[in-house]
């Protein structure tokens, strides 16, 4: 009988060698296409990993994107690909780490509209420095890596925001995680070291929308302060959590795939419909079903595979 | 500085301080009766702004009348949006802190909802119109005269709103809805009739307040987000679910942005803004008024 190991590393393994070799069979088109879905596969998963778990809701994961591309930006081509996107998603932490000490003083809506405002601030200063600094607000990179290298860059970091995502739910760290959700002051009492927790997650959070972002400014080979810190990267992102449920790894995934594809049906063509579809879902998955897509099917499958190993033994 | 130029200053801010505390005194009450945070606000300002273009530009209505039509448009909107969403969502959230999450939510989606629609039906581009341009002198300051009307208008309105909150028997009863919510149903309170006085009147102040704006800025679908984070600086200010601290904390940060700015650059607006939001935020929470002004 499958155990619940298996059914998690099973289908994982196989999506990965499926992605791996993917470059191999189809054209350019889809490989960028697969390249976008794992760009939100990662930013949603490191996404949950702040919000989903502790139910602080970060409406400002769009600023350690900008960052990261920012820092590609600056780095490339004098430091080695590779080099650039770690350092992308270290600095990132870093900032967020560093931001952490204060953000997490306030809680509820007091911080969701504090991540939007420090978002904003950020974009401004941006806006302004590069001015100062460059006179002209676009930097333009050149002599970008090839699609291939991008697209196993980007499916690397997508396996590790998945893997992160699930090691840290079923670790004690992701227990500690969830009982901030519940209750932060029992949580407390209890003896688990919530303002650490709370900053670790952060951190931790903050990694992969900087790797990226590197990743992005180089596919895009042009970043400016309004697309890198674009809000709708951090909308997008919590419609895609929100719609595949927004405590399951496997949901992060599921919402960040369909949205990608409707994305890619109607962004180019239909852009003002494509959000106002984004709009929607995120309105009605709120009121008739907060816990998502995945949750329910979850629930089945793992049940039957338990009385399945019960009737087998 | 001459005394012109600080008089000028001072008037400058003082009317975009009026229609700060009308924007904030909307976006306060939803949340100080509900604990609901419209994050949408902005995008109602920017709907005002962009029906009062329509009328202007299409049947040549003069933005002073059509702001009774906006103000009621508006209205029906917020009692529409209370009705079909709100109700349900309050009525299925098991706690304070899950409501005040998913009502965030709900509103950032109406808030995406809102800019496309306006990006489909009046594109992307800025768009304006010039009424009642012509310059008077008020104590030597040259003024237009559709700032004045804005400066009266937000004004009055504000001063009605003070007297509603503080003389009338609905003002007491949305203070005490706000205060405790549980003692107010003890002594008769309505709560639903209440909620949704509160969603049309917010509403409805944040499509005076773009029908204002719209005589003297140009308009994008994008307006709306800078609006809205504003109106939080300024209910942070002046306390969350504090209605009274908004309309002084609204006219205390346009006097203190057009200052800033008048000593800075208009570049730095945003950022003196945001990091005046953060540090509030983050050093005082409950406002500077604390919880003294009820």
């Amino acid at each position: 009988m499958v155990s619940r190991r298996g059914l998690v590393t099973g289908p994982f393994g196989i999506a990965l060698l499926v992605l791996a070799l993917l470059p191999r069979w189809t054209s350019d088109y889809h490989v960028s296409v697969v390249l976008d879905v794992l760009m939100w596969v990662a930013v949603t998963e490191s996404w949950i990993i702040l919000s989903g778990y502790t139910g602080y809701i970060s409406l400002g994961h769009s600023a350690f994107f900008g960052l990261g591309a920012y820092i590609m930006a600056m780095t490339w081509p004098q430091l080695p690909f590779l080099l650039g996107i770690v350092l992308a998603g270290v600095l990132s932490s870093v900032f967020a780490l560093t931001i952490g000490l204060v953000v997490f003083r306030v809680r509820g809506p007091y911080f969701v509209i504090l991540t939007l405002g420090l978002t904003e601030f950020i974009l401004h200063v941006v806006v302004n420095l590069e001015i100062k600094l460059g006179g002209t607000v676009g930097r333009i990179l050149m002599s970008a890596p090839s699609l291939a290298t991008l697209y196993y860059a980007m499916l690397a970091t997508a396996a590790a925001a998945v893997v992160t995502a699930y090691v840290v739910k079923n670790s004690r760290f992701g227990a500690g995680l969830f009982s901030l959700k519940e209750d932060e002051k029992a949580a407390s009492a209890l003896g688990v070291n919530t303002t650490l927790q709370k900053w670790a997650a952060y951190g931790i959070s903050a990694f992969f929308p900087g790797v990226v972002g590197a990743i992005m400014a180089l596919r895009h080979s042009y970043i400016d302060p309004y697309n890198a810190f674009d809000p709708m990267v951090s909308f997008q992102v919590i419609v895609m959590a929100f719609l595949g449920g927004m405590e399951e790894v496997e949901g992060a995934v599921v919402g960040a795939v369909l949205l990608t594809l409707v994305s890619e049906a109607l962004w180019a063509s239909y852009p003002y419909y494509y959000m106002i579809i984004l709009g929607v879902i995120m309105i009605v998955t709120v009121k008739f079903m907060p816990l998502g897509l995945v949750a329910p099917f979850k629930g089945r499958l793992l049940a039957r595979a338990a009385d399945g190993s019960g009737a087998g033994a | 500085m001459d005394l012109t130029r600080i008089l000028q200053v001072l008037f400058s801010g003082l009317i975009i301080g009026g229609i700060y505390a009308l924007i904030a005194v909307g976006l306060n009450m939803i949340y100080g009766t509900m604990r609901l945070l419209n994050i949408a606000h902005g995008e109602v300002i920017m709907l005002g702004a962009y029906v009062t273009f329509w009328l202007y530009t299409l049947y040549g209505i003069s933005p002073l009348v059509s702001v009774v039509a906006v103000m009621g448009l508006s209205a029906a909107l917020g009692a529409l949006i209370c009705r079909w969403i709100f109700f349900p969502v309050i009525s299925t959230s098991k706690s304070v802190a899950v409501l005040e999450s998913n009502s965030l939510l709900i509103f950032y989606g109406l808030s995406i909802i809102f800019t496309n629609i306006s990006s489909l039906l009046w594109t992307t581009d800025a768009r304006g119109y010039s009424y009642l341009t012509e310059v008077v002198h008020v104590l030597g300051v040259p003024l237009m005269k559709n700032r004045l009307w804005a400066l009266g208008l937000s004004f009055f309105v504000c001063v009605f709103f003070y007297v509603l909150l503080q003389k009338t028997m609905l003002g007491k009863a949305i203070r005490a809805l706000i205060q405790d919510k549980d003692a107010s149903l003890l002594v008769g309170v309505n709560p639903d009739a209440i909620y949704y006085f509160s969603f049309s009147m917010s509403f409805a102040l944040a499509g005076l307040a773009g029908c204002l704006l719209s005589m003297f800025y140009e308009m994008t679908p994008f307006m709306g987000m800078p609006y809205t984070i504003t109106a939080f600086i300024v209910i942070v200010l002046g306390g969350l679910g504090n209605v009274l601290g908004s309309l002084l904390g609204g006219i205390l940060l346009g006097l203190v942005e057009t200052v800033g700015v008048s000593l800075t650059s208009p570049g730095w607006r945003p950022i003196l803004s945001y990091a005046l939001f953060i540090l509030i935020i983050v050093l005082r929470p409950r406002g500077i008024f604390g919880k003294g002004v009820y």
